[in-house]
């Protein structure tokens, strides 16, 4: 590990003024790196993938203190329509805080399906939602990929069998974060120091903007909370669930995950929320599928053709193709288990 | 030698032991479960430095220049080594060294060193490795065949004429040993005497080793293994590491601490060699195996590979092997629990498995047919029944049906011989105080060598096994044998029992006077010490240690050829479910039988035949080395990439040891623990679901894509 700065500011004001204001060139921002958890950023440290000059550690700053964070009373959930999570709380208390769990079910499993019981307890939300590709061509140091500032995504023609299927191009990264696919399909909202981002908005394909980032974030740009709207939770008759697929059960990255919301009228599908993790650059929202399957009766029929449907822009690269079956397989899960 | 032996050691009817052949909880599990065991890595010393190697990130090339000159400028570095100025062979092989104040330093020395490279051709596949446009990498070529047994033309004859015929190629990918604490050691040299704290197998080789770097005698050399953090035999000799730890210490005078990295560990201190087989076979209708040929290529990177050949432990009329080895610019394969058994085991009993199916046939009972040794039979007939076979629906074909979660069955067995060699020299001594230890040089892998060497000792004496204090691990402590092979029991428990022996004798004849009797009618039991003659009398084990005055007892024991055999057996099941939609594997039940002689720990044997299974589940779940064929990357040179099953890919785990085998000498029973488990779980994936994976690790993907090609 190089060896760096660590500022502690205790304000967001100063946190943010720690930060450098500008990109100047892809790689500029890598030079201060924010700290909550630490769970990504010190291994990309010690694998010398991220060689910042300066850390500011968030952990000291007050107004992101606290967990799970409901401003109202317990019974003005549903009032203020908004459940607040802050940047720092960690992916433990999100997994065992009984709201989420009751409110939308999605959430809580996909906290409990990320890495081991010591990690959760020290990985923050705000830190799982920017946490930098696992592609072992990106985490291996003697590459310069496209995600590093080369002209090249090695997976492409390479050993991609954990590489996108969908939305790939020019980099073939899929986004390690359960909590995304959940989050996007909850409709969650990304408060920063400088704006309030649909979480649909927060994340960046490839194809769309500079390459070596995932998202959004301007380099001085710091999430402070994630709103929940509760108009998608259970109270408001959403039903959800999160599965997702692993090589190794006991700790993993998803090679494939679905989160699926629905809202039933009678045994018909009234709404519908699909979105898929593993296999793409970002978290992939379905939303052709979730009209298909609006109106419809949770059947073999409708599971295979909501498989089909999801995975219909599918473009395998050499080794992955079993991602394609494996996702329809999983879409097929869901909408049985929620049934 | 005691004077006038009374009798030769033998071990007790195994149901007058009171200590051996029960379960003994190891003696070093507290110290190792807080912390409080001291490994080679935790050692400090003061004005100690700490070495580094740096890493060639190609597979093979030309080290055009290697300038340490910028590690002078590191804060904190002392001393850079050119370990490789020419040519590199292989992915990861160390270049230089650097010595500095603390590990974060040497680190950043590491990283200042300047080398620029010149890469020409290079193989990391067979496919490349077999290519002529690649550069030689070995000084036979970079193919050969080295082995050749039976008659091709009357094999293949006895293949085409039979009632069924199946032809397959099995590989298996390059496994790593993956143990806790990486290779390495700590060197303090004071330019006469040499200390050493090694993380080996072998002590006594370390002290020879060592003595030869630092051109010293062996008898100033210490070695020091008081704990170790697995071995599984990659840490036989004391490698680059142990030779430049040395230099360091020699050109430095201060103490060195050497211990590689993780990606170190992956890239440049062996691993088990990957393979293909190719193997063709034919049975009749009455389920005998007539024929079979059997091409064998190894891939052992710069070295030869294993593989033990074909057709393994089954009886086949008429068969041929052809076997050789593929170099690749990759590490050298080193000796791994049970060399070349696990590979050559997972193609044969897959190939066993077809063949059964193609006569339609039970499985169990086509195994039987061909395997000629009764226990091979008694131990499936144990797994069988422990696993549930017998109401197994799908003995004969595979579950074919789709849409739900299958459950398949699936076996393997294995073979070993484990025997000693008369290498040890032990010690038992018997103190005033009452205290006993037994010592001696030989280390303890984690196998729970500690534990039984003071059991053996505590048996004699009739005392608990937390009576005696066995010492292991020290140069001091005599010669021992390098723990490779599984001979360490049958090696170091008849020389322990020499001494536990002796020293009974001549305690007997110390106190026959005092008990007023001859020393053979001295009986050591329950923690007493008494004469046949009047049992009524009776000495605590303090009060008759107290009579030996200022005079211990101590005796020095030697291999007893009598007390030990070799040759077991061993047989693994498997019950898995495999879901149909996803191709998720989950390892339900593993149930293992070993034979092994005279039990001398019940616990820590079954605990053996957990670990085999364990280690054999990774193998068959996930574990791969993977380098980047086009680029030559190193991709999985860390364990979030390379992975190891965890708490939840545990099956219910039954380890059975099989009493039937009733020799009374001890055998060493490690390794075949670990040849068939894979074997068993891939023939129960094909059995859950009628997709046989031909290459291993058994991942979701090949197993979904073969689903989605038979639906």
């Amino acid at each position: 590990m190089k060896n760096f700065e660590m500022l502690m500011p205790t304000t967001m004001k100063d946190a943010v003024e720690s930060l450098p204001e500008e990109r100047t060139n892809p790689l500029s921002a890598q030079a201060t790196r924010i700290l909550a958890g630490g769970q990504d950023l010190l291994p990309e440290m010690k694998d010398h993938l991220a060689e910042p000059d300066v850390v500011v550690n968030l952990k000291g700053v007050d107004e992101l203190s606290g967990s799970v964070r409901n401003p109202g009373s317990e019974a003005s959930i549903l009032g203020t329509g908004r459940i607040h999570i802050g940047a720092l709380t960690s992916i433990a208390a999100l997994a065992s805080n009984a709201e989420i769990r009751e409110e939308y079910g999605v959430l809580s499993k996909s906290a409990e399906s990320i890495a081991t019981p010591q990690i959760r307890t020290q990985a923050t939300i705000g830190g799982n939602l920017c946490q930098r590709p696992r592609c072992w061509y990106y985490r291996n140091e003697d590459t310069v990929c496209l995600k590093r500032g080369g002209d090249e995504c090695f997976s492409y023609a390479g050993l991609n069998k954990y590489n996108a299927i969908l939305g790939g191009g020019p980099s073939y990264i899929v986004h390690p974060s359960d909590l995304a696919t959940a989050l996007l399909a909850i409709g969650a909202t990304v408060v920063t120091t400088q704006r309030a981002l649909d979480l649909s908005e927060f994340f960046t394909l490839p194809s769309e903007s500079d390459p070596t980032r995932e998202n959004v974030l301007e380099p001085n740009e710091v999430i402070e909370t994630v709103l929940l709207d509760s108009s998608l939770g259970a109270s408001n008759g959403w039903k959800s669930t999160y599965i997702k697929f692993m090589e190794r059960e006991s700790f993993d990255f998803a090679i494939s995950a679905v989160a699926l919301m629905l809202k039933f009228d009678g045994d018909k599908i009234s709404e519908a929320r699909l979105c898929l993790g593993g296999v793409a650059p970002i978290p992939w929202r379905c939303e052709s599928t979730e009209k298909l399957l609006v109106g419809r009766t949770i059947d073999d029929k409708l599971c295979e053709e909501a498989g089909e449907d999801a995975l219909r822009g599918a473009e395998p690269l050499e080794f992955n193709e079993y991602k394609i079956p494996l996702t329809k397989s999983l879409i097929a899960k869901a909408l049985k288990e929620l049934a | 030698m005691s004077p006038n032996p009374i009798a030769q050691p033998e071990w007790k009817k195994r149901a007058d032991m009171k200590v051996l052949n029960t379960d003994l909880r190891r003696v070093d599990g507290e110290a190792k479960a807080t912390g409080r065991a001291v490994y080679s890595h935790d050692v400090r010393l003061p004005n100690m430095l700490y070495a580094k190697f740096l890493r060639c990130p190609h597979p093979a090339a030309k080290v055009v220049d290697l300038d340490l000159g910028p590690v002078s400028a590191v804060s904190g570095a002392i001393h850079a080594l050119a370990i490789e100025s020419e040519e590199t062979s292989f992915l990861g092989q160390p270049v230089a060294a650097v010595a500095a104040e603390s590990l974060e330093a040497a680190e950043d020395a590491i990283r200042a060193i300047r080398v620029e490279y010149e890469t020409s051709g290079w193989a990391v596949t067979e496919e490349q490795g077999l290519d002529p446009a690649t550069p030689s990498i070995g000084r036979r070529g970079n193919s050969f065949v080295d082995r050749e047994t039976g008659d091709l033309d009357e094999a293949s004859a006895a293949v085409a004429s039979a009632d069924v015929m199946v032809e397959s190629t099995y590989t298996v990918p390059v496994q790593h040993h993956c143990c806790l604490e990486t290779h390495g050691l700590v060197v303090d040299f004071d330019g006469k005497r040499a200390k050493v704290w090694a993380s080996t197998q072998h002590v006594t080789g370390v002290s020879q080793q060592v003595a030869g770097e630092l051109s010293i005698s062996t008898s100033d050399v210490e070695v020091i293994t008081d704990y170790m953090g697995g071995g599984f035999g990659a840490k036989f000799g004391i490698g680059i590491e142990g030779q430049t730890a040395c230099r360091f210490a020699k050109e430095l005078k201060r103490p060195i601490h050497l211990m590689l990295d993780r990606a170190d560990e992956f890239l440049f201190s062996g691993n088990r060699s990957g393979g293909r087989q190719i193997l063709k076979a034919g049975a009749n209708m009455d389920g005998r195996i007539v024929g079979m040929t059997a091409e064998i290529w190894r891939h052992g990177g710069i070295a030869r590979g294993s593989n033990p050949g074909q057709p393994y432990i089954y009886s086949v009329e008429s068969s041929h092997m052809q076997m050789g080895s593929v170099h690749t610019n990759t590490d050298a394969n080193r000796a791994m629990r049970a060399p070349g058994h696990p590979q050559a085991s997972f193609a044969i009993e897959g190939i066993v498995d077809e063949l059964a199916y193609a006569l339609g046939m039970d499985l169990l009972d086509f195994r039987m047919r061909n395997l000629e040794d009764p226990v091979y039979h008694r131990q499936l007939d144990r797994v069988a029944k422990e696993v549930g076979w017998y109401e197994h629906g799908y003995r004969a074909e595979p579950n074919r049906s789709r849409g739900g979660k299958n459950v398949g069955i699936g076996f393997g067995i294995s073979v070993w011989g484990g025997g000693g060699r008369p290498v040890c020299v032990t010690s038992v001594r018997i103190d005033p105080d009452g205290s006993v230890t037994a010592s001696t040089g030989s280390q303890d892998l984690g196998t729970g060598t500690r534990t039984y060497v003071g059991a053996i000792a505590a048996e004699e004496f009739g005392l608990k096994a937390s009576q005696v204090i066995g010492r292991v691990g020290h140069s001091a402590y005599g010669p021992a044998n390098g723990s490779g092979g599984s001979t360490t029991v049958a090696s170091l428990a008849p020389a322990v029992k020499d001494a536990a022996h002796k020293a009974r004798e001549q305690f007997a004849e110390r106190l026959a006077s005092w008990l007023e009797c001859s020393a053979e009618q001295v009986r050591f039991e329950g923690g007493e010490v008494y004469s046949t003659a009047e049992p009524g009398k009776r000495l605590s084990w303090a009060e008759a240690c107290s009579i030996l005055g200022s005079r211990p007892i101590e005796a020095s024991g030697e291999f007893q050829g009598h007390l030990q055999t070799q040759g077991v057996h061993g047989a693994q099941a498997a019950m898995v479910e495999v879901d149909t939609q996803t191709g998720a594997l989950k390892v339900l039940k593993m149930v293992g039988i070993q034979d092994c002689g005279l039990p001398l720990n019940r616990l820590a044997i079954r605990s053996q035949i957990n670990g085999g299974m364990i280690e054999a589940l990774g193998y068959a779940l996930f574990e791969e080395r993977v380098i980047e064929p086009w680029l030559g990357y190193a991709l999985s040179a860390n364990f979030n990439d390379y992975k190891l099953p965890g708490c939840k890919e545990m099956p219910e785990l039954v380890a059975i040891i099989d009493d039937d085998d009733d020799r009374q000498q001890v055998i060493g029973m490690a390794e075949p623990t670990i040849i068939p488990g894979h074997s068993a779980i891939a023939n129960a994936v094909h059995n859950a679901c009628g997709v046989r994976v031909y290459d291993l690790p058994l991942t979701p993907d090949k197993i979904l894509m073969g689903l989605t090609k038979k639906a």
